[in-house]
């Protein structure tokens, strides 16, 4: 090689691990910005629009440093970050200009596929709906939804926008009535056609809803479901809904309802309540009609004297219609709030006639037989099924609520609409008075742990030590554990509230309590200590104190305040964090592991890591060492042949033993340090792997390997690239492919660790046990953990030094342990006994452990 | 309620969000508080009645806070302030202690820290009126 080629491939290093590092860095920074953002949202911090911009700006640039980074590391190979980038950047930009934004989705959406977080896609009423049916797993009539981008497009193909601006802008300036203006508007959507891909789309949602119900002729309840309604301002009756209409009907009845938007009534409304006609955006609702035995209105509290703790319902025969409009005499029942939720009043109206569904569509009135006139149109069984349903709804939507609801001819219970209902609690009242009744009420403790969904709990305790526990978990019980358990997700519906001794606000089990919104504190040290079974406790987790006693004010008093997760700025922020934060692109041997899959900055981030941590072992794979960096094969007393490459300060070489191999001694980089003691603790080693059978060799025969898998780190060799606060390692142990990404240094803010996991031999549901125990022991060391199917992620973050590398000696210890276990696990009894195999092997190193990391104590 | 006076407590801020996350804490204490989103408002509110504390934003339409902070400093020199600003720079901070605030927080921050220093905020004005 001439000097010259060799001084160019020397400066070309050069640039390319100076890259390499700055990429770090700014992965490491973007992950703590993500990570503060989410904090915002837990409550714990004021915080306002001010902060979200400038953590916006923050991410947008760091994003782009990534991508620069990457396209100096493989110039021209990753284009795509560029649009990706640029799009989610508009979007954000879109949200924080405070337009809202008409999500770019299909014209249709499914029931099954909506939950809360689509009510920009679907409007309010749809939303509140999908949440139920889909999280909370209550009947709803199955149906989908006509979108808002739906309804764009049919006010844009036919300038329809245009059109209706110039008549709602006559009636502003008083050229024309508001009666007029309306009939106008009206009019325009009566003759305007609908757009062909719109029309395919509902023909298709309406093929495959009608495909459920074979046989019969279907017919649809279709409502409206506009951006608003149903939520703070309730635009009761503004808008119209229809029942029982045939299924070719379908589009006219959106037509319909989109023109009910423009009613006189609803355009008054609006202007009176300061919406602009811009706001205007209307989602449509169709279900299957179910025909119904009794319908009627539920009230969480009694609006009027919400002190008294009672629900209020009204039912009558047939269709609720009636009820809803004041039409017709109907039962009256109040029911109190409290198991075993007790009817403190009862009023049997005189009902002579009731809605009921036509044969051909439509409804009318019929008169009812004598029998049933003066009968309850709800049975006891049914009134407390209503109300502990009733309660599971407020309890998540945490607001006062006003649901309807039907019974059907079977007897099943389906809620056809819930939305928040207003109550006047005599504020000043209850303010005058808390401070006092709180201060009766001992605080058994405060301010222990982390809260990790904030809400008012009020109930007995019930303590879980072991898995037979859960099944007999009691309805409204506060759930008090020693650890935190993906296996509590079981009982989250009958919870009121969590708390544990030991476990992370980040890790599954929070996730999953702050989806279902139950008051968790986690990490309080000593709870199962503390509070006894039985006792009767008051969790304020808005503030982290635990009361002695029931304390009704306190729950009345945050049920009146309207929950901080509603107001401006956090859904702002819960927006711009689904564009920055949310990590889509998990597994690297994904189809979407692409930049045109990237739909977030933390996507982006992600790639763009991945990628470069490939580029460099690319490098070294297929140029050999380079002469800047220490590249050299470890020497262990296990099998494992590992190769180090040092892009900065991660090994301690003596100029004469350049060509010895290293030993694990010379490692100076925190992590990798860590994994290794961790990896040769006594016992991690030892478990004999056992002879795989032949029928697991056979099927471990038939895995071929993708082409994606074949790069030299897949297939080659074990290598790891490390500095002195970091280390990539990727493994092929056995037929697993472990990786392990991990920063550590003195500031607790930038310190992470990432652990993925996948492959193995053996059939799937070996592998899918050996996936579980890992996610089992890594959430029980606070990891917060992603299953899919065999792939496991389990990431941590934000640890002090001496903690992070705690656990980083933990998975040198996990990898060793579990590195051929899939082929024993014959069945579920092995995932516990291994468990406890793997925590005896830490609990008898104990002195190892605990001593691990003592040195970087500050 | 407990024999000794109910210390008053005045919020300032343009972003409802701010108000709404300190009201309730402040009032689960035993405090008597009323929050604003105008500054106009709160001053002609804190004409009729002077608040033995006044929290406060600084960047805000119309009247800012600096400017009302003077206002409230005039109308009773005893009121403690508390400054809480998405824009903190030296600068302010500094004409803030100028003009006798009681202390200077940067937002975002943790409700814990706000806490405090209202806490202390009212031992120095119970000191005071007792």
């Amino acid at each position: 090689m001439g000097d010259r080629k060799r001084i160019a491939r020397q400066e070309s290093f050069n640039v390319f691990f100076k890259t390499f590092q700055k990429i770090l860095t700014a992965n490491n920074q973007m992950l703590a910005v993500i990570s503060e953002m989410g904090d915002k949202l837990s409550g714990d911090y004021i915080f306002d629009s001010q902060y979200i911009r400038s953590a916006c700006r923050e991410a947008e640039e760091l994003t782009q440093e990534l991508i620069t980074g990457i396209n100096i590391l493989a110039p021209g190979k990753y284009t795509g970050l560029n649009d990706a980038f640029q799009h989610i950047q508009s979007e954000i930009q879109e949200e924080q200009a405070g337009r809202p934004v008409i999500p770019k989705t299909d014209h249709i959406m499914l029931y099954h596929l909506i939950n809360r977080d689509f009510e920009d896609v679907v409007g309010a009423k749809n939303a509140n709906l999908g949440e139920i049916k889909n999280v909370l797993e209550l009947n709803v009539p199955d149906g989908f939804a006509i979108t808002t981008r739906a309804f764009d497009s049919f006010m844009s193909v036919n300038n329809l926008w245009d059109k209706v601006k110039t008549i709602t802008d006559a009636w502003y300036n008083k050229e024309l009535s508001v009666e007029k203006a309306s009939q106008q508007i009206q009019t325009l959507i009566a003759d305007t056609k609908i757009p062909d891909p719109l029309k395919k789309a509902v023909d298709k949602a309406s093929g495959l809803l009608y495909r459920g119900i074979k046989g019969q002729k279907p017919f649809l309840a279709v409502r409206s479901s506009a951006w608003g309604e149903d939520s703070g301002h309730s635009f009761a009756g503004q808008y119209l809904s229809l029942l029982n209409e045939p299924a070719d009907h379908l589009l006219d009845c959106y037509k319909k309802i989109v023109a009910s938007a423009y009613s006189a009534s609803a355009m008054e409304y609006r202007r009176n309540k300061g919406f602009s006609e811009k706001e205007v955006v209307m989602a449509v609702g169709c279900q299957l009609m179910i025909n119904p035995r009794t319908s009627g209105v539920l009230y969480t509290f009694d609006p009027q004297m919400p002190e008294r703790d009672l629900m209020l319902i009204s039912s009558t025969w047939g269709l609720g219609a009636p009820i809803v409009d004041g039409r017709s005499a109907s039962d009256h029942f109040q029911v109190n709030r409290r198991f075993p939720y007790a009817e403190t009043l009862i009023t049997i109206a005189e009902k002579t006639e009731k809605l009921v569904l036509q044969k051909n569509g439509g409804t009318k009135n019929c008169s009812v037989p004598n029998e049933g006139r003066t009968a309850a149109s709800l049975t006891p069984k049914q009134l407390k099924l209503l109300a502990k349903t009733a309660l599971m709804i407020e309890r998540h939507f945490k607001t006062p609520q006003d649901i309807e609801f039907a019974f059907d001819k079977e007897g099943t219970l389906f809620i056809l609409q819930a939305r928040p209902l207003n109550i006047q609690i005599n504020r000043s009242m209850i303010i005058h008075d808390l401070p006092d009744i709180l201060s009766r009420h001992p605080i058994l403790f405060g301010n222990k742990g982390t809260i990790a969904q904030r809400g008012i709990a009020i109930g007995k305790v019930f303590k879980i030590f072991k898995d037979e526990d859960i099944d007999v978990f009691p309805l409204g019980a506060i759930l008090v554990a020693k650890y935190t358990s993906p296996r509590f997700a079981k009982v989250i519906r009958k919870t009121a509230g969590i708390i544990t001794d030991v476990g992370s606000a980040t890790g599954h089990m929070a996730t999953i309590a702050r989806e279902f919104r139950v008051p968790t504190i986690v990490n309080t040290g000593n709870a199962t200590a503390l509070l006894e079974s039985k006792q009767e406790i008051t969790m304020d987790a808005e503030e982290n104190n635990i009361y002695k006693g029931i304390i009704k004010e306190l729950r009345n008093y945050h049920l009146i305040e309207a929950p901080i997760e509603e107001t401006f700025e956090y859904r702002l922020l819960r927006r711009v964090l689904k564009k920055t934060g949310s990590l889509n692109l998990l597994d690297p041997t994904a189809d979407n592991f692409t930049p045109s899959g990237c739909k977030t900055f933390h996507d982006i981030t992600r790639f763009v890591h991945e990628k470069a941590v490939e580029e460099l072992i690319n490098l070294q794979y297929y140029h050999h060492h380079d002469p800047k960096t220490a590249t050299g094969k470890l020497k262990l007393p296990v099998p494992l042949d590992l190769v180090l490459i040092d892009i900065g300060a991660g090994l301690v070489v003596n100029e004469n033993e350049k060509s010895a191999p290293i030993v694990p001694e010379q490692i100076d980089s925190i992590p990798m340090r860590a994994f290794i003691d961790g990896l040769l603790m006594p016992g991690a080693w030892d478990t004999d792997p056992m002879s795989v059978g032949l029928g697991s060799f056979m099927s471990s025969m038939t895995r071929t390997f993708s082409t994606n898998m074949a790069t030299p780190k897949d297939i080659g060799q074990n290598l790891a690239v490390i500095s002195k606060p970091y280390a990539n390692i990727s493994l092929r142990l056995g037929y697993h492919f472990t990786m392990i990404d991990a920063y550590i240094d003195d500031n607790p803010n930038n310190n992470y660790a990432y652990f993925r996991f996948l492959g193995g031999v053996t059939d799937i549901t070996k592998r899918s046990r050996r996936a579980l125990l890992l996610s089992e022991i890594l959430e029980k060391n606070d990891f917060f953990i992603e299953v899919r199917g065999d792939l496991v992620v389990a990431r941590i973050k934000k640890l002090t030094t001496e903690r992070m590398v705690r656990k980083l000696y933990l998975l040198g210890v996990l990898v060793g342990f579990s590195r051929q276990l899939d082929v024993q696990m014959l069945s579920d009894q092995h995932v516990h006994r291994y468990m406890e195999n793997f925590n005896q092997l830490i609990t008898s190193n104990s002195n190892i452990y605990e001593h691990e990391g003592s040195h970087y104590e500050q | 309620m407990n024999n000794e006076q109910q210390i008053s407590i005045l919020v300032l801020d343009d972003e409802p969000v701010v108000c709404k996350r300190l009201r309730p804490i402040l009032e689960k204490k035993g405090y008597a508080v009323e929050t604003f989103f105008e500054s106009e408002e709160a001053l002609k509110r804190f004409k009729e009645k002077p608040f033995h504390i006044v929290i406060t934003d600084l960047k805000m339409k119309g009247l800012d806070g600096m400017q009302f902070l003077t206002a409230v400093k005039e109308l009773s020199p005893d009121t403690e302030v508390i400054v809480i600003t998405g824009f903190a720079t030296m600068e302010t901070a500094k004409e803030s202690f100028r003009k006798g605030v009681f202390d200077f927080l940067a937002k975002p921050f943790k409700l814990g820290e706000i806490s405090d220093i209202i806490q202390k905020a009212e031992v120095k004005v119970r000191g005071r009126i007792s």
